[in-house]
């Protein structure tokens, strides 16, 4: 290693002490890879997830030698956007120290085709939402790093697109520095397999995330937030209108490293016809994490008896002082809010309408309100 | 032109029977209060009308000028000019009063129609207004958060809206102030009109001492037991339903 010729012995030790760590991160997660397999019904955080049908299906492209492929366009972005390359080994290094949520082999998958998508390196604020937009093909695997320095405020908006029988595999690493706040939003449309990994840090800044996914027949979304910084807000948001036999696999953590900090989820869906979701959430706070607020609820609402729902909140404090809470309710369309409605004229189709819109609002609504 | 309600039974879905054969005519024009003791089936007999699924018409027949009431759906009844403002109207999260209302407005359009969004607003603010309502209520969720009263005038909003034929008010004036029974009784009294009718169910005479009704029925155990003028409403005042027992026995 090379050191500045300034830089004092004390500076030098620090140095060589993060490097250290970050080989040893580095080894541990190529392990991490070499070990993984492709998730079976044994992997409980693939149990509801019918593993045997969609994970099979995108290792096997994913390992096949197809080619990923895609456009990625990107609007009011500035000198902050960079078309990320295969030889971008800082952020390779970076996607490899990913969490999953049981999901190593895929990331695994992943980084052997990474060399596709944006970096956002934000250091100013921004006006206008930065827009990032990709659309794929057969198979198209990008990765997203967004990037937001200390103060800056920022609103990142994400369009994955898809066509019938494409795959999407996305990677996204999003960091807020102190004082910064970000709102990043991403929506998910038309694809036959779409998965999606995406990590949180959040260094003491205020981040809301929202996702929403539609007219796609398998999402599979991975949700790490990680909280670094006392003071750090975050919070996740997902709105999904789901039909026909569309099969969504939401799972999130949302890791409180130290106290003094919050952070909130609330996911909700509205399932028609044969759709099916499952949300599997996880409230980790470290020990000594002292003063956490940390919140989580799933609803759903089931215009269909053929519709399915898997709720599975879970919460794991290991520190004292906390407020922590969660929560899931999956219930049918409210009959009396249909009839109030169709004794107005409404069309039942339009009321139905109406009223599961009306549900998913409050969490556009609450995203909305998060200011920049 | 009538609402002609011939021998109605009805009951809760595989539950006790509550309307016991009811006959009724409204013609257009006419103001009917329909007063009786707890549990004798006036709400019942409103939501039956309008066709709230919870319940089953067993017998009878109802017809709306000249139509087949019972065989509709609940939104063509609205559409074939019936309102029923609820008792406890029902909150919607999410949807706003505004969008409640357009949706309603264009339900009632020829296909291929939109609703004029200029003339709707200015509309729905004037008859706000009228109704002493704040404005911000139209971009708020229909009835969520709402008093008691404010949902009785959110209901009447509605009905000034959509402008019916046949207006059924069931115990509008639980849960208003005398200033809010008054505004809403202006309301509805500038409603009435010769091609307008309003079944108008009450407990209390405060609420016909300002919507005077032309025609008082009185119900008790699913059937009407007492027609007459607004001598019948003086008298429940003062004596309260006891009489029916005595007619009774």
């Amino acid at each position: 290693m090379d050191f500045p010729q300034n830089m004092s012995m004390e500076a030098a030790f620090a140095l060589a002490e993060a490097e250290a760590k970050l080989d040893a991160a580095l080894q541990e997660s190529r392990e991490r890879f070499e070990q993984a397999i492709i998730p079976n019904r044994l992997n409980e955080d693939w149990r509801f997830g019918r593993p045997h049908k969609y994970a099979t299906a995108l290792a096997e492209l994913l390992q096949s030698s197809l080619l990923s492929h895609g456009v990625a366009t990107v609007l009011h972005a500035e000198e902050a956007a960079v078309r990320i390359t295969a030889e971008d080994d800082d952020l390779r290094q970076t996607e490899m120290l990913m969490p999953t949520i049981g999901s190593d082999a895929m990331l695994g998958m992943h980084l052997k085709r990474f060399g596709q998508g944006y970096a956002l390196y934000i250091e100013e604020s921004t006006t206008e939402p930065i827009v990032i937009t990709y659309r794929g093909g057969e198979l198209y695997t990008p990765a997203t790093f967004i990037m937001v320095a200390p103060g800056v405020k920022a609103h990142v908006i994400e369009h994955h697109i898809g066509s019938p029988g494409s795959t999407m595999f996305a990677t996204r690493n999003i960091q807020v520095a102190e004082g910064a706040a970000l709102k990043v939003e991403l929506t998910s449309k038309g694809f036959e397999h779409y998965m999606c990994i995406t990590n949180i840090q959040n260094m003491g800044g205020k981040v809301s995330h929202l996702t929403a996914h539609e007219d796609s027949a398998w999402v599979r979304e991975e949700t790490v937030a990680e909280i670094y910084t006392a003071g750090a807000d975050t919070r996740l948001f997902s709105a999904n209108h789901l039909g026909g036999a569309s099969v969504l696999d939401q799972h999130t953590k949302q890791i409180h490293h130290v106290g003094e900090a919050t952070s909130d989820l609330l996911y909700k869906n509205v399932l028609d016809g044969k759709a099916t979701a499952t949300f599997a959430g996880n409230i980790y706070v470290a020990p000594g994490a002292h003063n956490t607020d940390a919140y989580q609820s799933n609803r759903n609402m089931l215009l269909s008896e053929n519709a399915t729902t898997n709720s599975l909140p879970g919460l794991e404090i290991l520190a004292d002082k906390v407020r922590c809470s969660h929560g899931s309710a999956s219930a049918p369309l409210d009959e009396e809010q249909l009839f109030y409605l169709c004794s107005r004229g409404i069309p039942q189709y339009e009321a139905q309408k109406l009223v599961a819109q009306g549900f998913l609002e409050d969490v556009l609504s609450r995203f909305n309100k998060d200011e920049q | 032109m009538s609402l002609i309600i011939k021998n109605l039974c009805a009951r809760v879905k595989d539950g006790a029977d509550i309307l016991n054969g009811i006959n009724l005519e409204i013609p257009s024009g006419e103001v009917h209060a329909i007063m009786g003791p707890n549990g004798s089936g006036k709400s019942t007999l409103s939501k039956v009308l309008c066709g709230h699924p919870d319940y089953e018409v067993t017998g009878g027949s109802v017809s709306l000028d000249g139509q087949d009431l019972l065989a509709m759906s609940v939104d063509e009844r609205s559409r074939a000019g019936l309102f029923l403002a609820f008792q406890y109207p029902v909150e919607v999260p999410g949807v706003t009063n505004a969008n409640f209302m357009r949706a309603a407005m264009q339900a009632r359009l020829p296909k291929g129609e939109d609703v004029d969004a200029v003339s709707f607003y200015k509309e729905l603010r004037g008859r706000m207004k009228q109704l002493g309502m704040d404005t911000k209520f139209t971009a708020r969720a229909v009835n969520e958060g709402f008093s008691g009263g404010e949902k009785k005038r959110n209901d009447i909003l509605q009905m000034m809206m959509l402008q019916p034929s046949y207006a059924i008010l069931d115990e509008t004036d639980s849960g208003l102030d005398v200033d809010a029974l008054r505004i809403v009784s202006d309301g509805v009294n500038a409603m009435r009109a010769p091609f307008r009718s309003f079944l108008v169910i009450t407990h209390y005479k405060r609420l016909l001492d300002y919507i005077h009704p032309d025609v008082v029925h009185i119900l008790s155990q699913g059937k009407i037991v007492k027609t007459g003028g607004f001598e019948l409403v003086d008298h429940i005042e003062n004596h309260g339903f006891d009489f029916l027992k005595t007619t009774k026995e």
